[in-house]
């Protein structure tokens, strides 16, 4: 082993890494490199190759050309989790990985337990106190003892460390390791990844919170759409350059600029003080009739879980909610027959019955109007059918086609057409177009567009921000479960979006 | 105090309360040779509960432990009447048809990824099937009841010390000694890693597909093993012995705690829980109710069970929940101040 650590040696270098999925590269000839010692931070729109690159390296997926060196070792083009493991390259998920009903100790040295003497059993003290010792190396607020299903979420992380620690890890893979923390553990979280790059070990961290990154890092690489744009370097890193580089030559698209209307219509939704504990908190914003409110933020901001819980799937802890100027209590079933619709985030899992026709996807929720009294009027359900299928321009145009069969974009019409033969106030849209072509997108924008001028509200969450930018009469961006910041009746840009997910205040950070 | 910890001493307050019941009903509840049979009962439940018990910890079902007993008990009076074989030649032979089924159920599950359940289900029909086609027929072909006077057969199932009965024994060996696997092994933290989080235990290097096999086995082979102790006990078997008894076993499990969602339970609890069944259908007859009702009994007490567990944890969330509240709320004073 070449021991150039004293220097800051590269301890991972990735030279011209490519890979495709069924034809569309993710990732083109990407260089990237790792120091031994380094914290280094990954950042990229959501689809510019980051959790390509990572599952790359850590072998969950294999790559088609290009090398990657790891600690002076060629890793072959047949990688595993299991050589990646070997080599000392630890991945933290956020509890994934742990077995819930065991302790700290057993999980941090599963399959690796010190045994009694010659005999075939466990030295559980002995165990313990390796772990303890662990714990207290690191001052980490922990006991061996504790049960997994009893620490919080952010110790869990902490047990991850620790589990790669005791396997020699050399390389530490955090991939949004702070989303579901909060401020005093993530600072905590930032002390752990000092005292690791003390250590020598290498962190390869990847986030959207452009304050983190520009806190924690000694060099930022930035992709953009499956290529390589940046590697910034200590001094040259701040959060409004590293924006400037993910978004790039995008700004230059007049698409996502778009101009916020005055909105003068009548309020259909008042929401007032709305919390959940854990997801969101102290909600509070109007919608209009016709208006598209989109909300953005980062993943695990909130913005699915207010949208769920307006719609009644999940309960809500505090809070009032007006619809037409009457008190609301959500239920699904309250609100279908409100006239409220819903379109959620993961389509094959929550969206379609993909081993059922056209129709039946689009006779389910209208069965209150298909079947008073139980019995389903096959006939009027066809009709139904045939009408969605022609407003929606669903392909093929055949009712009798399972949803399982069809392609994404077509799915997700039909999935809209259940909501649009029926008479709808209000509709939550959980990102519309994620794994659909262009051209569907187009449609389905359209459809969005035409909905609002029809008079029926809309409220679209998505992380798309050009998408987001376009169709959006009015913006509220969510952070950390509570609103951030409002756009209105203002030039609206895909960078505001973004800068106001991250945290940064317009005006502040102006350079 | 733990959830689990609460349940026990729920449980044996129960018990001891039916205990004290029955006892002014029926004195003769506390006779030792009542108490002895109680126990005897117990341990035919338990020994197959012990194996169900891994199964259900490692995240699985085992739906064919009733046909494994119907086919071990066929084997063996099969060698019985048409060899001269020693016991101690044809009982080890005859624990091959445990080790077997585990083997094929374990396997396809774990090769072609099938449900569980489906699996062993179509494992106890070939299984149940067999033991009809092997069982002894007599020269019209009809299945034939075959006395066992083999002594050295019939003393698995007999008393020791004229007391406590070989079973009894065996079931607690049985028992404590998977109870100290389960905890003190590698191999048995494997098994709960495997049932809690496949995808967490392999991500950690271990081999959950020998464990899956493993455990399927090992469960096959305590129905064969208490197939050769409820034959010799009623020193007669017939080709349906066993079949059914699966409901008795998941109750036994259920009771004891072991949940099945996996990577939870433990064998002190199944040693109870089969305590807790044996009892409880030592009382329908004690009380002179019909042996009829026992199904549905059993059938009553999983569901109160799993309602009691379900409420219990929703119980706990909820305050959960309400704590953080409170929290929130105080957090919330204090900023505005």
């Amino acid at each position: 082993m070449n021991d150039n650590s004293a220097d800051g040696g590269i301890l991972l270098e990735c030279r011209s890494v490519t890979k495709s999925y069924s034809g569309t590269t993710v990732l083109d000839k990407v260089d990237f490199s790792i120091r031994r010692g380094e914290v280094h931070a990954l950042v990229g729109e959501n689809g510019a190759g980051k959790s390509t690159l990572v599952k790359l390296i850590t072998g969950v997926t294999n790559r088609d050309s290009g090398d990657i060196v790891f600690d002076g070792k060629t890793v072959p083009l047949e990688h595993s989790r299991k050589l990646s493991q070997e080599l000392g390259i630890a991945v933290i998920y956020q509890e994934l990985s742990l077995i819930p009903g065991m302790t700290v100790a057993q999980n941090i040295f599963l399959t690796k337990e010190p045994l009694l003497g010659k005999t075939r059993l466990i030295d559980s003290k002995k165990m313990n106190r390796m772990a303890q010792e662990l714990i207290e190396k690191y001052e980490f607020p922990l006991k061996a003892t504790d049960f997994i299903d009893r620490i919080s979420i952010a110790q869990r992380q902490l047990v991850e460390i620790l589990k790669a620690l005791s396997g020699h890890a050399s390389l530490m893979i955090m991939d949004e390791p702070s989303s579901s923390l909060t401020k005093t553990e993530v600072e905590m979280l930032f002390r752990i990844i000092h005292s690791l790059r003390a250590e020598g070990i290498s962190v390869l961290y990847i986030s959207h919170r452009m304050e983190e990154v520009y806190a924690l890092s000694d060099r930022v690489t930035v992709l953009r759409d499956g290529k390589l744009v940046s590697v910034l370097d200590k001094e040259r890193i701040s959060p409004a350059e590293i924006i400037r580089l993910m978004i790039g030559h995008k700004l230059e698209e007049a698409a996502i600029h778009h101009q916020l209307p005055r909105i003068e219509s009548g309020v259909v939704l008042e929401v007032e003080g709305l919390t959940s504990v854990g997801k969101f908190q102290d909600i509070s914003f109007l919608l209009h009739e016709g208006e598209v409110l989109g909300i953005g933020g980062l993943v695990g901001s909130g913005r699915t879980e207010l949208v769920r819980a307006l719609y009644g799937i999940d309960p809500i802890d505090a809070g009032k909610i007006t619809y037409f100027g009457k008190p609301f209590a959500p239920s699904v079933r309250a609100s279908i027959a409100a006239g409220i619709g819903f379109i959620p985030e993961e389509r094959r899992l929550q969206g379609i019955l993909a081993t059922q026709s056209v129709t039946r996807n689009i006779g389910i929720p209208n069965l209150d109007l298909l079947a008073p009294r139980g019995v389903v009027r096959v006939k009027a359900e066809q009709e139904y059918s045939l009408r969605g299928i022609k407003l929606l321009n669903v392909k093929p145009p055949n009712p009798d086609q399972l949803v399982g069969n069809l392609s994404g974009g077509n799915q997700q019409k039909v999935v809209l057409a259940k909501w649009l033969v029926r008479d709808l106030k209000l509709i939550f849209i959980d990102e519309p177009t994620v794994g659909i072509d262009i051209g569907a997108k187009e449609e389905i924008y359209d459809h969005v567009r035409k909905l609002a001028g029809m008079g029926v509200s809309v409220i679209l969450v998505s992380s798309d921000l050009p998408e987001l930018t376009r169709l959006s009469d009015r913006v509220i961006v969510l952070r950390k479960g509570k609103v951030f910041h409002e756009f209105k009746e203002c030039m609206l840009t895909s960078e505001m979006i973004l800068r106001a997910a991250s945290g940064i205040t317009e005006g502040s950070d102006e350079n | 105090m733990s959830r689990q910890a609460v349940r026990r001493i729920i449980l044996l307050a129960l018990m001891l309360l039916i205990c004290l019941m029955i006892s002014r009903v029926n004195p003769i509840f506390f006779s030792v040779g009542n108490i002895m049979k109680l126990f005897q009962e117990a341990a035919q439940t338990g020994i197959v509960a012990v194996g169900f018990t891994l199964v259900l910890i490692a995240g699985g079902m085992d739906m064919s432990i009733g046909a494994v007993i119907a086919v071990t008990s066929m084997v063996c009076v099969n060698f019985l009447t048409y060899t001269k074989l020693p016991v101690a030649v044809f009982v080890p032979i005859s624990l091959l048809v445990g080790a077997l089924t585990g083997l094929f159920n374990g396997y396809f599950i774990t090769r072609f990824k099938l449900p569980e359940f489906i699996v062993t289900l179509a494992s106890k029909s070939i299984l149940s099937g067999i033991a009809l086609v092997i069982a002894v027929k007599d020269s019209m072909g009809f299945v034939k009841n075959v006395y066992i006077q083999n002594e050295t057969y019939i003393w698995f199932g007999g008393q020791a010390f004229g007391l406590v009965y070989r079973a009894t024994i065996a079931f607690v060996v049985l028992g404590v000694a998977t109870q100290i696997f389960m905890k003190k092994t590698r191999a048995g933290t494997n098994i709960y890693a495997t049932g809690a989080n496949a995808q967490a235990a392999s991500l950690s290097g271990i081999n959950t597909t020998r464990t899956v096999i493993g455990i399927y086995m090992f469960s096959s082979i305590c129905a064969s093993i208490a197939a050769i102790f409820i034959s010799s006990r009623m020193m007669t078997a017939m080709p349906e012995l066993g079949i059914g008894s699966e409901m008795d076993v998941i109750a036994a499990v259920v009771i004891g705690g072991t949940s099945f969602s996996g990577g939870q339970g433990d064998l002190w609890g199944t040693m109870l829980g089969a305590v807790f069944m044996a009892l409880v259908k030592n009382v329908i007859l004690k009380m002179g109710i019909s042996p009829w009702v026992q199904p549905i009994v059993i059938g009553g007490i999983i569901v109160i069970t799993v309602i009691f567990d379900v409420s219990q944890k929703k119980l706990a969330e909820k305050l959960a929940t309400k704590a953080k509240l409170r929290k929130l709320a105080l957090e919330g004073g204090q900023a505005a101040a």
